[in-house]
């Protein structure tokens, strides 16, 4: 207990600030207790991170809402487990891959087989499109219904029975095996109606330097397995109804390693190098790529798209944080190679303006590059030797994408915080090559996509 | 802390320049990197940690993703969805 | 920092792990900035909060340091902080932000009645004035429980030693330069108590071509006039020489007369 500092006196009987300081302090420091007791009632063990996506495209493009969970547990003095929980459903047409034609073009593509002699009406199609009857092969027990869309002319070609829910969840374990080193590890699984993805992770984190320095590096092995409707197609083919091959693979191995340095009391840094290599199928078993007429750019045929099944993929990526007081200047910076030719460069740039003691704005730009992959085409041409790898995918051209948003978050308290975040992002590519080969010249090869996303988040921790 | 609408590009101009005048004294004094552990008291802002909004972050990746033909960086290259 | 006098390697890591786990601990327990009973006690202004035997202990003492130090030495004076930004070279703040500040501030707003605590609505308590100096004691005392070899225990400049080395001669600590801050002006040799440095040289504020040193006087708002740029103390435990190190800095212009009239051993730096 505190001793009563209005009695104390010093040698001279005169009352001394000193004394009562010195007395106050014994009884202070007398009243404390033993080696390190777990006083750690205060801090929180438990945080939930919940969020909500609204994902929208223009045109009639894709749309998704994503509801995402992850909750973070604190076992025992050095563990964390963790585990996230998402749907993602989407809606909306994405580009087939095919060019517009001045002329009307029709497409068609297998969705379902039933048993032959089953009565089949013009709803069990979706998107606008009309259901045909692919004529079974001799003796066949069952018979193939595929979707036949026909696209009008001078419209760019999309598929619009894009429809997929996927559900993922995860799970991870982070422990502190010294106070500077950390290991951890994870599974994660994904599904949607024609894919499945394993993974399973597995990393390290050393500190240095009174955790001024910090090394890291991780590991991660994915599985996934691709069973398209309709099956998937031998690449280089012409589209037709018919099902196609069986469910393929594909599998790829990462690896990470990075470094994070406290640069000063208001300044961290973080440079980071990752690898990955994949194998097996890497096609999108629903992308065409079109044959055109050498002399009038009209659409003579639709192949299916072919991609190598291997790839091959690096990136560099810088980060700088740095605490002006207030606010918080936020730049990262990435650049990428792979070994399909593509090259690309983002910028990444956020302001944290502090509003005032809680909320906060965070405006942010994102500037993204990149250069074609060696196989891309926007269309082959007829009677020319096909490649052996084509893809009229517009994920795989030259384009740069510009993202602008805004984010607004009012912490509620030390523990909670709410957020929301709106960006726009456009994506804009060369619709008009130069040596685009008769109508295509009038055609725009590659609409800019734009898209609008809404985020919401609440975070607790407790 | 408050804020006078007249002051706040100035105030920033100041911290800006500050902060100038503190990473030009700190890269030049002595050897080593970093800050005493008294001084990790800005570093232990949510704004400043590694990934400190990392639903926020698999969003993003997960976007860029599907929409573009690069990945990886801050994390794994991986994607774990049939979206690429 | 923790300099432990043996050869013993286990012996000095595990008194060492204990002064970390310790100063953690109250480091984590009274933080300003993460989860602690500091925050619980600043979120619920406006209401009581019931608070354990430690942090009751350290509010009965700073309630004594503020009576002694005729109410400038406030752990409410924090609030000062939302206008008044002392990063090297900050900007001082107007008359009609301070005055509008000072509302929030101020022991006598306060409600203690051991264990229950209730601060005015917008208010704000800091135990970092004393916090680092009773970490280095608190610390020192549970090494005592371990061993008696002879050690120093330094946190950023506040320090104290368990006695003279093994071969009977003192300890020596640099003194920085507050001119060229990161090289030594000075060595000092200490062979028992505790040394405390009040004032910081890396914060101020320039107004009208005047640095303004970082201590605010609580019942006015602006900083201390005349004040030591630092005042380092020597005292036998390290929470008395960083309460009189601040006191003394408290005095603005009377800080030397303040340690002569107490027989205080201690330096000014103006």
């Amino acid at each position: 207990m505190v001793a009563d500092a209005t009695e104390a006196r010093d040698r001279s009987g005169r009352l001394s600030l000193r004394t009562a300081l010195g007395a106050a302090t014994a009884g202070l420091l007398a009243s404390g207790q033993g080696i390190a007791q777990d006083a750690d009632s205060a801090l929180p063990t438990t945080n939930i991170d919940t969020g909500v996506l609204y994902y929208h495209e223009n045109n009639g493009r894709v749309q998704a809402i994503e509801p995402q969970l992850n909750i973070a547990q604190k076992v025992g003095e050095d563990g964390t487990l963790s585990l996230g929980v998402s749907a993602d459903s989407l809606t909306g047409a994405t580009p087939l891959g095919a060019v517009p034609s001045s002329l009307p073009q029709t497409y068609v593509r297998p969705y379902k087989i039933v048993p032959l002699g089953t009565a089949v009406t013009t709803t069990t199609a979706s998107g606008g499109s009309t259901v045909v009857i692919v004529p079974p092969a001799t003796g066949a027990k069952s018979q193939t219904l595929a979707a036949s869309t026909v696209v009008p002319a001078n419209t760019y070609p999309l598929d619009s029975s894009f429809r997929d829910t996927r559900y993922a969840g995860n799970i991870g374990w982070e422990q502190a095996l010294t106070s500077n080193f950390k290991v951890n590890g994870g599974l994660a699984y994904s599904k949607e109606h024609d894919w499945r993805s394993e993974s399973a992770t597995l990393g390290v984190a050393q500190d240095f330097n009174a955790h001024n320095t910090t090394l890291t590096a991780g590991v991660n092995y994915e599985s996934d397995l691709s069973f398209p409707i309709g099956g998937t197609p031998t690449p280089l083919t012409a589209m037709n109804g018919n099902w196609k091959g069986p469910d393929a693979t594909r599998d790829e191995w990462d690896a990470v390693v990075g470094l994070t340095q406290v640069m000063s009391r208001r300044w961290l840094s973080s440079l980071s190098y990752s690898y990955a290599q994949s194998h097996g199928y890497e096609n999108d078993p629903y992308k065409l790529i079109s044959v055109v007429d050498a002399v009038s750019g009209q659409p003579t045929a639709q192949l299916y798209e072919s991609r190598p099944d291997s790839r091959r993929k690096q990136s560099i990526f810088l980060d700088n944080k740095v605490h002006l007081s207030q606010d918080v200047v936020d730049l990262s910076l990435r650049g990428y190679k792979d070994d399909w030719g593509i090259k690309s460069f983002t910028g990444d740039l956020r302001y944290r303006y502090q509003l005032g003691p809680d909320y906060y704005l965070e405006p942010h730009a994102r500037f993204y590059k990149q250069g074609a992959a060696d196989f891309f085409h926007y269309y082959l041409v007829a009677d020319q030797p096909l490649p052996e790898y084509a893809s009229a995918d517009t994920r795989l051209a030259k384009f740069h994408g510009l993202t602008y948003g805004l984010k607004f978050g009012l912490p509620l308290n030390e523990r909670s915080e709410f957020n929301v975040r709106v960006e726009y992002y456009n994506q804009h590519g060369n619709g008009s090559p130069a040596n685009a080969i008769g109508q295509l010249r009038q055609q725009n090869l590659f609409p800019d996509l734009t898209a609008i996303t809404v985020l919401f988040g609440y975070s607790y921790a407790f | 802390m408050k804020r006078m609408s007249g002051h706040w590009l100035q105030s920033r101009l100041l911290s800006l320049a500050a902060l100038a005048g503190g990473l030009a004294a700190s890269t030049s004094g002595c050897g080593v990197l970093g800050a005493k552990p008294w001084d990790h008291d800005l570093l232990s802002q949510r704004a400043m940690q590694v990934n400190p909004y990392p639903l926020e972050a698999a969003v993003d990746d997960h976007i860029y993703f599907s929409k573009e033909a690069s990945s990886g960086g801050r994390t794994f290259a991986g994607g774990g969805c049939g979206c690429n | 920092m923790v300099l432990v006098d043996t050869t013993d390697i286990a012996l000095g890591t595990h008194i060492g792990q204990c002064v970390r786990a310790e100063t953690e601990r109250i480091e984590a327990k009274f933080s300003r900035y993460r989860p602690s009973v500091i925050t619980s006690i600043n979120e619920s202004a406006g209401h009581s909060i019931d608070l354990d035997e430690e942090t009751s202990n350290l509010i009965d003492f700073s309630v004594l340091c503020y009576e002694l130090s005729g109410g400038r030495f406030d752990i409410t004076s924090g609030a000062l902080r939302r206008v008044w930004n002392f990063d090297s070279g900050g900007h001082a703040p107007s008359q009609m932000q301070v005055r509008k500040v000072l509302s929030f501030v101020g022991w006598h707003r306060v409600s203690w009645h051991r264990p229950s605590l209730r601060l005015a609505f917008g208010m704000e308590i800091d135990l970092g004035g004393i916090g680092k100096e009773y970490a280095v004691d608190r610390a020192l005392l549970l090494t005592r429980e371990l061993s008696d070899v002879p050690l120093m225990i330094n946190l950023g400049g506040d320090l104290r030693v368990s006695g003279p080395r093994q071969d009977g001669t003192s300890w020596r600590v640099a003194i920085e330069d507050v001119d060229r801050l990161g090289t030594a002006a000075g060595m000092l040799e200490l062979s028992h108590g505790a040394l405390a440095t009040s004032g910081d040289t890396y914060r101020y504020v320039m107004q009208d071509g005047r640095r303004f040193g970082h201590v605010l006087d609580p019942t006015t708002g602006w900083p201390i006039e005349h004040a030591p740029r630092t005042v380092t103390v020597h005292a036998p435990t390290c929470t008395e020489a960083g309460q009189l190190a601040k006191l003394a800095l408290l005095r603005g212009a009377g800080a030397e007369e303040f340690l002569r009239a107490e027989q205080i051993r201690a330096w000014c730096i103006r």
